[in-house]
């Protein structure tokens, strides 16, 4: 996009102040980006920005910690920026963010569907709103809505919403959110909500790249899953045990989960997990009134106390 | 289908005796229930077990008894987490399993005819104590051979009953040493590595086996260089986080060496070719 | 025994009559993953996508019982309380149908380690003795695809009972062992045509592969960057952490033991284990000679470019099949770290 080179440069500015930068470049093979930590100026010239930089670079923050870090974000990625702030996961002096606005990103997962495959990709063309990847010798052409991951079409925060140097003009429209999803899938009977998720979660092998995907995830290595004090979780495979972690995992970003959807892109073996969390977000913000990571000086609801709470009617009188 | 016994079917033991050396180490004294099992038991000094307590887990010991003296097996258990904090709740009568031997031992044939030092730290005396007590049944067998074995106080010290026989015999020279003086306490007082330097051994036909904490072995280490042991003079017994303890579960590895299999003695000859990821 | 052919809309008849007297497994699409499971006929099999998991879990399952235990009083000294261990061994006649050849070569990484004169894990061999292979010819590599830098290819024979590779209408089947022959019997014989098909297939594979780069230098630069800090935080910086790479991998065999008691019985439990979190060396005192992903990353590709081919006669305990690349959710690419480890040269410490 056009402001990559003026980003280039604000980050070369920066570079002498700061250990590293996380930012992404080109991955291995055209579809794919891939994080990029610079710490030299010659580093800062692999940067890139575009469509296919999906990762949510937040993550390595808290992993950084004690360290001057630069990181580049989108507009969903600055609210998970801002939820570690809001937390005291991360400190502001060591943090410089370089906030740009976005107008979507590509889901490769859609991509796969289309071509069937995502082994044979050759080269990848980007316009303002569309993609063409060539694979297998065929071009396939695409509109970037069309292909675009499900977050964007409900994107309300473009720009991102905190930076010490933001590129490009900030983008106003925003989409609408009434988790149109959400609510479909609550329309199911229980026993076919169960089956559904009992059905996904069968396949999943434990790798745990949800969690570590996770900005907000920091626990790691404490995990309730993996922990034998407390003793919540067998080792065994069973889909009992593997839906009673993400069930955890769940509760446990009520208030704080931004919907950046790594967990869910994450997934190797493409379990839907993102509806789950926007279930919960639904929830909270319903009876909260609260998004995760929109204000710089927000309390999260379940880290605050009000002796009367507006939407929680206790007392009944 | 392939025949072979099973390695990670473990024998069910007995505890006998239980003893508490120091508030956080307490020896198990084991004897399986298979009596044709423990008849049939051989072990090397320096071997390995992984004792468990069914439904918590297996944790990896030495078998600090030697195997002259075979009417228990004694494994001596710090207190450190889950498995161990499980066995010092068990008493005499309860059950355990016992996967052993594992690893390596000491090389007590190649040790024939020279003079031994033995430098133990703490609960580094367990591994220590097996091969000493074997060497004393084999006295005839061995050089002279000194022990110097420190704790932080009177109090951790482990194999106290023992201790006085220890001193008390001419055919070794004993020097107990503790941190910092403590009333009643009449032997030496200072840090291992100085009292060592201080014993002043000498390196000609000798071999040094040392195991401690680390920080100890480090220091103990640079003092046995200081007094002129060669690198092939030193001998240690390490530890590791071991599951398998057969070498197949990819855990305990240095680099490529398995530390269940190709440990846990090392000498220092071996351990400062393999790479630095102790 | 000639080459046999089946065509595609009696592929379903064919694994249904397999799964009568063997656990067929087969690729099955779930959600946009590619899984396997047992052959059913109501669910179509995927051959044209690569599986995402690998078929390790045949051989070697995510979870398996080494041994169940029970507590008892004594009934002549109630005070006493006695255990009651018995050994489980898991394991029943398996074929996998549509894994690639770097799938079942995989497995001749466990069994250098799993069943050597040493030891031999009788709860591995149950089921490797037990679990054939039909393999499913690459028609041309992925651009992860990297079998023939670690001495496979993609319509290598290597491991597999049998071949299956796609012609014109289905699949010809060309049997390797006698197992093997075994599974194809109720099959028609291939056709001359189809024969020399199936021929051209393999060779156009093996042709569209790249040129290997040259990896023997891999065993002792991988060894000599060991103490290099800044290398190993370079190539482990995007790292997550998590266990994708580990449990996708056909090669990758580390496993824990963990005990689960439910009131007074219970398993002791051989589940995989992933050497990329930093539980897995972490000891009790607190100390972990492994405590960055810096350090567990040279661990694993240490292990599997260095380590495991000095003590395995030269073989790399890889088998190419681009899976940790693929699946990676920030795509770290063990080519690259290889390549690099092999580039750069050793830094020299100062003074």
């Amino acid at each position: 996009m056009q402001h990559l080179e003026e980003l280039k440069q604000q980050i070369k500015d920066k570079l002498p102040e700061l250990d590293v930068v996380v930012g992404w470049e080109q991955g291995f093979d055209p579809l794919r980006a891939t994080p990029l930590f610079m710490r030299k100026p010659e580093d800062v010239d692999r940067l890139i920005w575009n469509p296919l930089c999906v990762h949510n670079l937040a993550t390595y923050l808290t992993g950084l910690k004690g360290k001057k870090v630069g990181v580049v974000v989108k507009g969903c990625d600055s609210r998970s920026v801002i939820q570690l702030l809001q937390e005291k996961l991360i400190s502001r002096d060591d943090v410089t963010v370089f906030g740009l606005p976005c107008t979507g990103v590509v889901s490769i997962r859609k991509i796969n569907r289309q071509l069937g495959s995502l082994d044979y990709v050759e080269d990848v063309e980007l316009s303002e709103d569309s993609i063409t990847v060539t694979s297998n010798g065929q071009k396939h052409a695409f509109g970037l809505a069309d292909v675009a991951a499900d977050k964007c079409g409900r994107c309300q925060y473009h720009s991102a919403l905190l930076s010490d140097a933001f590129v490009g003009e900030p983008l106003t429209d925003q989409a609408e959110d009434d988790y149109a999803d959400v609510k479909a899938f609550e329309e199911q009977s229980e026993e076919d909500k169960m089956n559904h998720w009992l059905d996904v979660m069968d396949r999943c092998v434990r790798c745990y790249a949800c969690r570590n995907a996770c900005p907000m995830c920091v626990c790691r290595d404490h995990c309730v899953a993996q922990s034998r004090d407390p003793h919540w979780m067998t080792q065994e495979d069973s889909v009992q045990n593997k839906w009673l972690f993400q069930m955890i995992h769940t509760m446990h970003l009520a208030g704080r989960c931004t919907e950046c959807g790594e967990c869910e892109r994450s997934c190797p073996v493409s379990i839907p997990l993102l509806l789950l969390r926007r279930k919960m977000n639904k929830e909270i913000n319903e009876l909260f009134d609260y998004k995760a990571g929109t204000l710089i000086d927000g309390k999260p609801p379940l880290m605050s106390f009000k002796v009367e709470e507006e939407n929680i009617n206790e007392r009944g009188w | 289908m392939t025949q072979a016994p099973n390695p990670y079917l473990p024998a069910v033991g007995t505890i006998t005796e239980t003893i508490q050396e120091t508030p956080t180490i307490k020896t198990f004294r084991v004897v399986l229930n298979s009596e044709e099992a423990m008849k049939n038991f051989t072990f090397h000094p320096g071997q390995v077990g992984q004792l468990s307590v069914f439904g918590t887990g297996e944790s990896t010991f030495v078998i600090n008894s030697p195997p002259t003296r075979m009417d228990y097996l004694q494994f001596s258990v710090m207190r450190a987490g889950e498995v161990t904090a499980k066995l010092h709740s068990l008493s005499a009568g309860d059950q355990v399993g016992v996967r052993a031997p594992l690893g390596n031992w000491f090389p007590y044939e190649e040790l024939k005819g020279k003079d031994i030092v033995f430098v133990g730290g703490g609960i580094g005396m367990a591994p220590l104590r097996t091969l000493l007590l074997y060497m004393l049944d084999n006295r005839s067998d061995y050089g002279e051979i000194s022990v110097l074995y420190g704790a932080r106080s009177p109090q951790d010290m482990a194999f106290q009953y023992e201790l006085p026989e220890w001193l008390e015999r001419s055919d070794m020279n004993t020097v107990l040493t503790i941190d910092a003086a403590a009333e009643g306490w009449e032997h030496s007082v200072g840090l291992i590595p100085n009292v060592l330097l201080e014993m002043e051994p000498s390196p000609k036909n000798t071999v040094a086996i040392t195991c401690g904490p680390p920080i100890m072995i480090k220091f103990t280490l640079q003092a046995l260089q200081k007094l002129g042991f060669k690198d092939d003079q030193i001998i240690t017994t390490l530890e590791k986080r071991m599951k398998c303890g057969v070498g197949i579960c990819g855990r305990c590895n240095i680099g490529g060496s398995y530390v269940c299999v190709d440990g846990p003695v090392y000498t220092y000859e071996q351990l400062k070719a393999l790479p630095n990821e102790l | 025994m000639a080459d046999k052919f089946v065509a595609t809309n009696e592929l379903g008849s064919w694994l249904a009559a397999l799964s009568d007297q063997y656990r067929t497994l087969v690729p099955r699409r779930e959600g946009d993953a590619v899984v396997f499971q047992p052959f059913e006929e109501s669910r179509p099999v995927e051959l044209d996508a690569r599986p995402t998991k690998s078929p390790k879990e045949a051989v070697f399952p995510q979870c398996e019982a080494l041994l169940t235990f029970a507590y008892n009083k004594n009934p002549e000294t109630p005070g006493r309380v006695e255990v009651a261990v018995t050994e489980k061994m898991g394991g029943a006649p398996t074929v996998v149908v549509g894994g690639r050849p770097c799938d079942a070569s995989g497995f001749f990484t466990f069994d250098r380690v799993y069943d050597s004169e040493r030891v031999k894990d009788l709860n591995y061999l149950h089921r490797r003795e037990q679990t054939l292979f039909v393999s499913l010819v690459c028609e041309k590599p992925a651009t992860t695809c990297f079998c023939n830098w670690v001495g496979g290819g993609p319509a290598s024979a290597n491991g597999s009972d049998a071949l299956m590779i796609p012609v014109d209408g289905g699949y010809v089947l060309e049997s390797l062992t006698d197992s093997g022959g075994k599974l194809l019997e109720g099959l028609s014989d291939a056709s001359d045509v189809q024969t020399k098909q199936a021929q051209s297939v393999k060779s156009a594979a093996e042709e569209a592969m790249d040129k290997a780069p040259d990896l023997s230098a891999a065993q002792e630069q991988l060894l000599a960057h060991f103490d290099d800090a800044e290398f190993w935080e370079e190539q482990s910086g995007k790292c997550i952490s998590c266990g994708t790479c580990t449990y996708l991998c056909p090669t990758c065999y580390c496993f824990n033991i963990t005990d689960e008691q439910f009131g007074h019985e219970g398993v002791r439990l051989r589940t995989w284990d992933n050497c990329m979190s930093s539980l897995f060396t972490m000891e009790a005192s607190g100390h972990n000679p492994r405590p960055t992903k810096a350090h567990r990353l040279k661990n694993r590709v240490g292990h599997k470019f260095s380590y495991y081919p000095s003590l395995h006669g030269g073989n790399i305990a890889c088998c190419g099949c681009g899976r940790c690349i693929k699946s990676c959710p920030a795509s770290v690419d063990i080519r690259a770290i290889v390549l690099n480890a092999i580039a750069t040269p050793v830094s020299q410490p100062e003074g």
